[in-house]
This record gives C-alpha cells, sequence and structure tokens, in this order.
C-alpha cells in the first residue's frame, strides 16, 4: 500500500523512526537475538557454559509427534479465537453505532472485559465453566456427565476460548466502534433515504469502510492468540487433559520460564515466529489486496 | 437512529443486553466472592448472594497489600506507557506512511515482529539490558574493536552505563515500541484522501505542521481507543514491574495484587484477593468510562 | 539515572557508590527473594520484620515473586546481569538445578565461616536427606516443610464402625466400599494434575520403599533412568483406576469446579491425601462440629513403612555479595532456626519445624495439644517412620517439573480411557527419560555433588 502523495524530505522521514528502532533494537532484538541463539546450543540456566548442538535442538522437537499436536492445538485455538472475538465484537459494535436508548452505558461496558486482571479471569471462568460449582453444573444436573472439561479435551479447549474470547471481545469492540465513528452519519441517513434496509448498509456502506480496521484486527488477533494465550491456559488448564490445551506458546513458557530449558524453549520460540510471521505475511499478500483504503 | 423499526430495535436491545450480561458476569462473581468470609468463599457451589463483609475485605485488601502508594505508581506507569506508545506509534506510522526510503517496509515489519516472542521467554537477556540500557552499544563497541581502539591511544577505558532498575525510566521506557499502535495509525492513515497531503503541501505547511495540525486531530478517535487499550495493558502487566523494581516504593498495583493470590497449601483466602481485584480494577474502568467523550463522529468524509 | 562515560576512577567512585547503597544509614542491607504468596507471603513477612526489630545491624528487605518458579527465574536473570539478592528461596524440585550452578555459597560454608556452630544432624533426617548431597553436606538451610498426610473424616469412619485410619491400601479399599455403601458419594477425593505427582507418585514410592530411578534416585549421578514403570506404583494406579471406575475415588480438581481440600472440608469427601500445610486451612474452612484427623499415607501390605518425604522450598545464599552481606544473610538464617521462630512458624502456618530442637521446643511448649494442631505430630512422625532411608528419601533428577508434567498426561490419557495402565505408566517413563537424557547433555562435564 502506498499513498500517491509523499513528503519527500526523506532525512525527516528516517529520522522520525529512529526512537522507535532504537527501543526496539535495545529492548527486543538485542535480548531476543541471544535468547533465540540459546536455540542453537544447550544453555545452562545459571549460565557458565553452553555447548553447540546445531539444529538437534529443532530436529528433536520436530520428530515428535507430540510437537506436532501442540502445532495443531494452537492453530485450532487461534483461528477459534479469532473469527469469535471479531465477529461478537463487529455485532455488538454496530449495534451500539445504531445509538438506541443507552448506547453510552454498553459502549463503556463493553469495553471492560479488556480491564478484568488475569487472575481473576482465571477465578471467575472457573467458576462459571466448572461442572460441579458453577452454572454448568445446573446443566450436568440435567444430563449427567455431559460437560467435563477434566477429563475432555475438547471441552477444555472449549473454556479456555471462551475465557480468552471474553477478553478480547473488549479490545475489539474498542476499535470497530472507533472505525464506525470515522464514518460520517450523512452517508448512513442517505442510503436510508434511498430505502436500503439495515443489513444491507452493514454491507454496501460499513463494512467496505471497515476493511482496514477489520484487517488490523485479523492480524493482531491471529498473532496475539498464538503469542499470548499462555497466561489463560496456565490459569485454567496446564495444558490438560493429557495436552488437550498445550499451545505452542504454553509450550514455550513451561518449558523455558518454569521447566529452565533455556535452549528447548528457544527452539519452539524460533518455530513460533515462523508460523506467525509466515501467517501474516499471507495476510498482508492475500488478504490487504480486499482492503478498502479510500 | 436513522428509521423506526420496533421490532429491529427490540432485536438490537436484547442481543446488546445479553452481550451487557454476558461482559458483567464475570465482574459481578468478583464482587460476590469478595463479599464473602473464607468459610463461605471456599464453599462449593459458592452462594451467590452476597454476603456481609464486602468492606471488611476491601480494608483488609488494601492494608495488606499496600494499595494505595501503589496505585499511584500504576497510574503514572500505565498513563506514561500508554502517552508513549500513542505518540511514538504515531511517528513511526507518519513516516512509513508519508515518506519514501529505502528499508521502511524492512522497519515496518521489524516492528511488528516484536509481538512474537513474549517477554517471559527472554527474560534473561532482557533484564541484562535492564540493569545497563547501554551494554549492547558496549558489546559492540568491544566487538567492533572501538574500546581497545581508544584505549590503546587515550588510556581511558570505555564504560558505558545506564541502569534502568527501580525508577519510572525503567518501569515504562522499554515498553513503549509498540507493534499494535504503528499498524493501527498505519491503517488509519491510509484511509485518508491524498488531497489533505495536497492541500497542505499546496499551503507550504512542512511535513511536521501537516502532523501537528492535520493528522493528529484526525487520529483522535482512533488515538482515545488505542491510548485506552494501551493504558489498560500496561497496568496489568506483571513480570516487568516486578523485575525492574525490586524496591518497594516503586511496585505496581497489579505485582502486589499476585501477591495476594493464594498459593498451595496457603490459606485459600480468595475473598481478599478477589476484594483486592476490585480495588486495583477500577482504575482502568474508570479510564474506559472517561475515554468516551473523546469518541466524537468523524468529520472527514471519505469517499466511496 | 546514571549516563556516565566512565574512566578506571569513575568506575572506583561507582563501586563506591553502590557499597554506600548497601550500607543505608550504618545497617547492612540484603535481599532476600522468595516465591511464597497468599497469606503465607504475609507471615513471611512478619518474619523478616521480626528479624530487622531483633538487632541494628542489619536490615532484610524481603520481596515476593509471585511463585516459585517466578523466584528462580527472576533470580538467575538477576545473577546473570549481576544483580542478584544474598538470599533466595528455591522450590524442593529445584534443587538439583541450584546444586549444579555456580551461583550459590553453600550453607554449610557459610555458617562455618561467619562462625556459626551448627549442629546438621540436627535436622529431621527425612528433611535433611532430601536436600544434602549425596556425601551429606547441605548447601541449602530448609525453610517452609510439609509432607503428605491421609486426612479422613471421624464422623464418617463412625458410620462404618471404624475409629482408625486404615493404615494399608487394601483396609482403605475395603474402607471406602463400605462408605459408598453407607451412602457417601466420594470415599476418597484425589486429581491427577502435574501436582499431585507428589502425593501419589513420589510419597507414595518413598513409604512404600519403591524406587523412582536408578542410581539412587538420581543422587548418584546424572546418567540416572526412570524406572517408577515397574515398581508396586504400577498397581496404585491400577488400584486408583479401578476405584474410580466403582465411583469409590472421584476426581475433584478446579477444572471440576470443587478441588480436593474443600471438598474434604465440606464433608463432601471423605478421604484426601494432601500436604500438612492444608492442616490449618481444614481447620478454618471445615464446619464446627465436623470431626476429622490425620493419618500417615498408607502403604501397601507386607510393606514395611520408609519415611515419607519432604516438600517444600530451601533457602540458598548467593555469590557475588559482599562480606558484609554474608555477616547479615548468616545472622538471619541463624534466626530463623531458632526454636522460638519455629513456633512462631508452624502457628500461622501449616508447615512443621524442621529441626528436633524445634519440634522439642515445640511440644515443650504444649503446641500440639492443642486441639487446633492436634495431629501435626503425625507429620513429625511420618517424616521419621525408618532409622534407614528409603530408596526414595528424596528426588534429584533434572528437569523434574516437566517430568511432573509427564505423569500428569499419562494419567489423564489412562483415566480418559485412552490407553492402559501400563501403557500409560511407560510412556510417562519414555518421555521422562528423555527429559533426563536432555538435562544430562545440558551440563556435560559437571559433576553432580
Amino acid at each position: 500500500m502506498e499513498k500517491r502523495t509523499l513528503f519527500t524530505n526523506k532525512g525527516l522521514g528516517i529520522a522520525l523512526v529512529v526512537p522507535q528502532v532504537l527501543l526496539i533494537f535495545t529492548f527486543f532484538y538485542w535480548p531476543a537475538g541471544q535468547a533465540l541463539y540459546w536455540a542453537f546450543t544447550l544453555e545452562r540456566p545459571w549460565g557458565g557454559g553452553n555447548e553447540w548442538v546445531g539444529t538437534s535442538n529443532f530436529t528433536q522437537l520436530l520428530g515428535d509427534p507430540v510437537y506436532w499436536n501442540s502445532i495443531l492445538t494452537s492453530l485450532i485455538f487461534a483461528f477459534s479465537a479469532t473469527v469469535l472475538a471479531m465477529g461478537v465484537a463487529l455485532t455488538m459494535a454496530l449495534l451500539v453505532d445504531r445509538e438506541l436508548r443507552g448506547f453510552r452505558v454498553y459502549r463503556t461496558v463493553l469495553v471492560w472485559p479488556y480491564a478484568i486482571a488475569a487472575p481473576a479471569l482465571g477465578v471467575a471462568f472457573r467458576f462459571i465453566l466448572a461442572p460441579e460449582a458453577g452454572f454448568m453444573a445446573y446443566l450436568n444436573h440435567a444430563f449427567p456427565g455431559l460437560w467435563n472439561p477434566a477429563l475432555n479435551g475438547a471441552q477444555a479447549m472449549i473454556a479456555i476460548v471462551i475465557a480468552y474470547v471474553w477478553k478480547y471481545i473488549g479490545y475489539n469492540f474498542i476499535f470497530f466502534l472507533a472505525a464506525l465513528q470515522a464514518i460520517p452519519k450523512s452517508l448512513i441517513e442517505a442510503a436510508a433515504m434511498d430505502g436500503s434496509g439495515l443489513l444491507r448498509r452493514i454491507r454496501d456502506i460499513q463494512l467496505p469502510l471497515l476493511t482496514p480496521t477489520i484487517f488490523f484486527l485479523v492480524v493482531i488477533n491471529l498473532t496475539d492468540s498464538f503469542t499470548d494465550s499462555f497466561g489463560i491456559v496456565d490459569l485454567m488448564t496446564a495444558g490438560g487433559p493429557n495436552r488437550a490445551t498445550e499451545l505452542m506458546v504454553y509450550k514455550i513458557f513451561f518449558d523455558g520460564f518454569k521447566g529452565l530449558d533455556y535452549s528447548g524453549a528457544a527452539a519452539q520460540s524460533i518455530i513460533l515466529m515462523l508460523l506467525v510471521i509466515a501467517l501474516t505475511v499471507f495476510q498482508f499478500r492475500f488478504l490487504e489486496r480486499r482492503v478498502h483504503y479510500k | 437512529m436513522v428509521e423506526r423499526s420496533p421490532i429491529l430495535n427490540l432485536i438490537s436491545q436484547l442481543l446488546l443486553f445479553l452481550g451487557l450480561l454476558s461482559a458483567l458476569l464475570p465482574f459481578a462473581i468478583i464482587a460476590i466472592a469478595a463479599s464473602h468470609d473464607l468459610r463461605t468463599v471456599n464453599e462449593v457451589p459458592m452462594p451467590l448472594t452476597p454476603g456481609p463483609y464486602f468492606w471488611d475485605n476491601i480494608v483488609e485488601a488494601w492494608n495488606r497489600a499496600d494499595l494505595g502508594p501503589k496505585i499511584v505508581n500504576s497510574i503514572v506507569f500505565a498513563a506514561g506507557v500508554a502517552l508513549g506508545k500513542v505518540f511514538i506509534a504515531a511517528l513511526t506510522a507518519f513516516s512509513i506512511v508519508y515518506f519514501r526510503y529505502w528499508g521502511k517496509m524492512v522497519v515496518f515489519w521489524a516492528i511488528f515482529i516484536t509481538l512474537m516472542l513474549p517477554l517471559e521467554v527472554r527474560i534473561v537477556p532482557t533484564y541484562a539490558v535492564a540493569a545497563n540500557v547501554l551494554s549492547p552499544y558496549q558489546a559492540l563497541l568491544d566487538i567492533s574493536g572501538i574500546t581497545w581502539l581508544v584505549r590503546q591511544a587515550t588510556g581511558i577505558e570505555i564504560a558505558l552505563k545506564w541502569g534502568l532498575l527501580n525508577s519510572y525510566t525503567g518501569l515504562i521506557l522499554p515498553l513503549i515500541a509498540t507493534a499494535t499502535g504503528t499498524f493501527l495509525y498505519r491503517q488509519f492513515f491510509l484511509t485518508l484522501p491524498d488531497e489533505l497531503t495536497e492541500a497542505a503541501r499546496m499551503d507550504g505547511a512542512g511535513a511536521i505542521r501537516f502532523f501537528f495540525d492535520v493528522l493528529l486531530p484526525l487520529s483522535r478517535t482512533n488515538m482515545a481507543a488505542l491510548g485506552t487499550i494501551m493504558f489498560v495493558w500496561a497496568w496489568n502487566q506483571y513480570l516487568w514491574p516486578l523485575l525492574v523494581t525490586t524496591d518497594a516504593a516503586h511496585g505496581t498495583a497489579v505485582t502486589q495484587l499476585k501477591e495476594l493470590i493464594p498459593q498451595t497449601n496457603g490459606t485459600p483466602d480468595w475473598h481478599i484477593a478477589m476484594a483486592g481485584t476490585l480495588i486495583v480494577m477500577l482504575p482502568p474502568l474508570v479510564v474506559v468510562i472517561f475515554m468516551q467523550r473523546w469518541f466524537v463522529r468523524g468529520l472527514v468524509a471519505a469517499e466511496k | 539515572m546514571k549516563l556516565s562515560l566512565l574512566g578506571a576512577t569513575g568506575a572506583a567512585a561507582l563501586l563506591a557508590l553502590l557499597s554506600a547503597n548497601a550500607f543505608a544509614g550504618g545497617k547492612t542491607k540484603i535481599d532476600f527473594w522468595y516465591g511464597n504468596s497468599g497469606d503465607i507471603s504475609k507471615r513471611v513477612q512478619e518474619v523478616c520484620q521480626h528479624f530487622n526489630e531483633s538487632q541494628k545491624d542489619y536490615e532484610i528487605v524481603c520481596t515476593s515473586q509471585g511463585t516459585y518458579a517466578g523466584a528462580v527465574q527472576n533470580t538467575i536473570a538477576a545473577y546473570r546481569a549481576g544483580q542478584q539478592p544474598t538470599i533466595v528461596q528455591v522450590f524442593d524440585v529445584g534443587t538439583l538445578d541450584l546444586m549444579l550452578s555456580d551461583a550459590y555459597y553453600p550453607a554449610s560454608k557459610l555458617m562455618a565461616d561467619e562462625g556459626y556452630k551448627v549442629d546438621w544432624n540436627n535436622y529431621l533426617p527425612g528433611i535433611r536427606g532430601y536436600y544434602a548431597t549425596s556425601k551429606g553436606e547441605m548447601y541449602s538451610f530448609p525453610f517452609n516443610s510439609s509432607t503428605a498426610l491421609l486426612y479422613w473424616n471421624k464422623d464418617a469412619f463412625q458410620k462404618i464402625g471404624k475409629t482408625e485410619a486404615p493404615k494399608t491400601w487394601e483396609e482403605a479399599a475395603a474402607d471406602m466400599k463400605a462408605l459408598k455403601d453407607a451412602g457417601y458419594a466420594c470415599p476418597l477425593g484425589f486429581n491427577i494434575s502435574a501436582d499431585e505427582s507428589w502425593q501419589l507418585l513420589e510419597q507414595f514410592s518413598a513409604v512404600n520403599d519403591q524406587p523412582l530411578a536408578t542410581k539412587d534416585n538420581g543422587y548418584g549421578g546424572l546418567d540416572a533412568e526412570l524406572v517408577f514403570n515397574k515398581t508396586k506404583f504400577v498397581q496404585y494406579v491400577t488400584d486408583l483406576k479401578s476405584w474410580y471406575d466403582q465411583g469409590l475415588a472421584v476426581l475433584k480438581s478446579k477444572e471440576s469446579g470443587e478441588e480436593m481440600v474443600p471438598a474434604f472440608a465440606s464433608g463432601h469427601c471423605q478421604m484426601i491425601l494432601t500436604s500438612v500445610g492444608d492442616h490449618g486451612t481444614i481447620g478454618r474452612t471445615a464446619a464446627p462440629d465436623m470431626h476429622w484427623s490425620v493419618a500417615m499415607l498408607p502403604t501397601y501390605a507386607g510393606i514395611e513403612r520408609k519415611s515419607s518425604l519432604v516438600g517444600g522450598a530451601s533457602l540458598w545464599v548467593l555469590q557475588g555479595k559482599s562480606k558484609d552481606e554474608y555477616k547479615a544473610a548468616a545472622a538471619f538464617l541463624n534466626f530463623i532456626a531458632q526454636p522460638e521462630q519455629a513456633l512462631f512458624w508452624s502457628t500461622v502456618t501449616g508447615y512443621i519445624p524442621v529441626t528436633k530442637t524445634g519440634y522439642d521446643f515445640m511440644v515443650e511448649k504444649g503446641f500440639y495439644k492443642d486441639p487446633k494442631y492436634q495431629g501435626r505430630e503425625i507429620a513429625i512422625a511420618s517424616l521419621t517412620a525408618s532409622d534407614k532411608l528409603s530408596q526414595t528419601h528424596g528426588t534429584r533428577l533434572g528437569g523434574f517439573l516437566q517430568i511432573r508434567n509427564e505423569v500428569a498426561n499419562g494419567w489423564q490419557a489412562i483415566f480418559a480411557n485412552k490407553v492402559s495402565v501400563q501403557e500409560g505408566i511407560d510412556q510417562m517413563v519414555e518421555r521422562g527419560n528423555g527429559i533426563l537424557r536432555r538435562f544430562e547433555a545440558t551440563y556435560k562435564g559437571k559433576q553432580l555433588p
């Protein structure tokens, strides 16, 4: 994507990115580079030596069916979380944008989930989704054994998707709302005057004008659900039952942060990054073509 | 509201109300848990009628976690990070969208990739940088032989040191880089009509003036959304503040909150932990309320 | 904020500045990082405060790192940047990682250097056996310590005509059946997450004298191999599974909504296996008219009971600090080893005294006569059940958190009927051995003390 009209002062353009480039070099690339270098060694956590092992960390991972299972789990999680979080948020934002009675309250409260503190999120959803304690208890009372995320892997996955999505709806909602605000009311009123109904207006006017935001949110949601989801797994399922919720990033967190296997975690991080980069490049290549910037 | 359609409105209201309920439900559970005593909060199922201990628990959580000064720290920290991000992201996106130079896509992607590696995985080397921000540059000087040259020539040993531990700078600065923000502004700037730039250039307005006088005012709503999200995000950061602040004077509310969470084999005093959670969540919720006034209808008609 | 281009003299000045920091207000200040949270964290802070008030020369600043793993990870980060605390709390299974690092100042050496006479034999044998090196030397100070016990509901057992807890698993199985017949829905509450590896695998193996791994459970070298797919553990899991299938044993986890401790406290489950650390919690959350007690973990019939294992964490002193800071550290560690502190600590938490003198002092003060704490002496009895240590006096196996995870995965596959018991346990051992080999390769050439 390129603007037709540009400023010609190259030096100024470069100067404007220098602050952020300095920050990411110092606080991300320099340290991350060291951490990723460990992927080719066996690093001792307390320091005091590491041995170059070439790509053996990678071959060990990729030769392990359990790891492929974790990749699959991550893909399922990321896609379902992204679709759900964006779908619900978009619906809510479109409804709030109609400015019906009480829309200011909705506008505020629907953002709140993003503000919940992580430990509270785990506790609340454990209560809501637990088969013996929460609302699911009533369901299980009617159909005994129907809901049991403690041993049923698919249900455990549903549970973490719900908790994660609940929080990200607030995030997506606020950006959708901001984008909808930018669409002048006159445009919608004119269309209504021409006799097009609500769904028609959404499809013909609002959605096309929202595509830059939708694209932004798809990319960010997918990336975050791959890389920012270990907290919820740690709180709710610890990867179980029997690895059903062992997302790639949770395994990285567990092996590296808890288990002190720095080299294994680094190798897994590189694989995860490559996967997410590939997905992102794909989106910029193919999805962005359908974005209407003007 | 564009047209009158009672049925449509009813359905809309119904859906919105459902959304409202599901958004509030976890908060309600937390508040109810915060109103019980130790025995009741641990009952299964926990009673859904509030108990009488709400205020006691709030006071206990407040005192135990010393939340007063910690909330002040958190406000400084989260506001600093949010403002920094909103501003630096605008600068970067402005450069990437409105200028042409070699390597600008490299910069964009380089910023984007920072989303992909959680701090938990790079904690050890990142801490080393926080202890001495200039250590990467020192290492570059050492590797390139400049340190050696200077020592040979002048006898002076170059030792760059700028420690960030236990300071607001250390809390805020490393978190200011933002891929999300940069990307968001890029998307927004790309939707702005080229005529704006042309008019500005014809006007003789320089790029900087165009940025401040045209772009930033137009981005108001986006800035509000981004600022809100980033404030909340920074507010809920745990690991970085914990590592950077070892002296209690710089601690943040969320690190204190984590300390309230019961551990295995400890007393499961979730009523206190949930009361603490409520207190700690309050400032971000208030920020969300205040952000509302920035949500105003856009003025630029985007052509279709 | 210091931005400086320093010459040689500048560096010296900086060093002076740094050490000046350590003497704030004429006191030597040291940092202590720990992993406890919740009310235990509050208690640790109280211990620190007592120490600071007890003398004028030193000040200890205690910081919770949220979790045990967080305490270790953050300390490593700080250590590698030269900013480490003087004392750090390391959980039981992290002991090996510390021993293989060059980061610590051995406890025995520190106390000798600082002129304290410590009788290391005063530590309870089960605790000493766990933390000491293969040569019997103590490198860290046992701090918060516990062991696993059987909690049983006296009211329910009375209904089936029993006044004592089962001593063997055979007896326990009969009791469960009787309890079930008497209308109790959950005779035994248990769970199969990684946490329960502690009571169901490690403690079980210790009291039943079964090995977890070759080479003296890893104390003899990093090339140890897991063997618990060939021990009594297989029968134990088989039994648990069959009890579970018959509804005699019920899974109680956070995923199911009720964990086993609240399930016992509320009277929903009649027996659980958990840490003595939960004794206080159950006392405070159970209905006041519920009668319950604790007993040693059952063994299988015909096996001579051995001591159970200690769990919890120990305190390590780190390298790279000044003489004065080590003086302060030694003073603090000496302070918490006093019998009065043991009494305070056990009163406000569920943890046990770690030394014989501490225990004797508490007996003498009548601690165990207080109905609130009655039964906690069984933890001491369990830790000292045999003179000869079991084959499993501890676990010194690398990557043990990951191994526990494999144990949990195996169990979950078994209990969801995806694999047979033997297949599941073979899988745990096979994957666990992979973790051990990886750990061994990481520390190639390093000798285990």
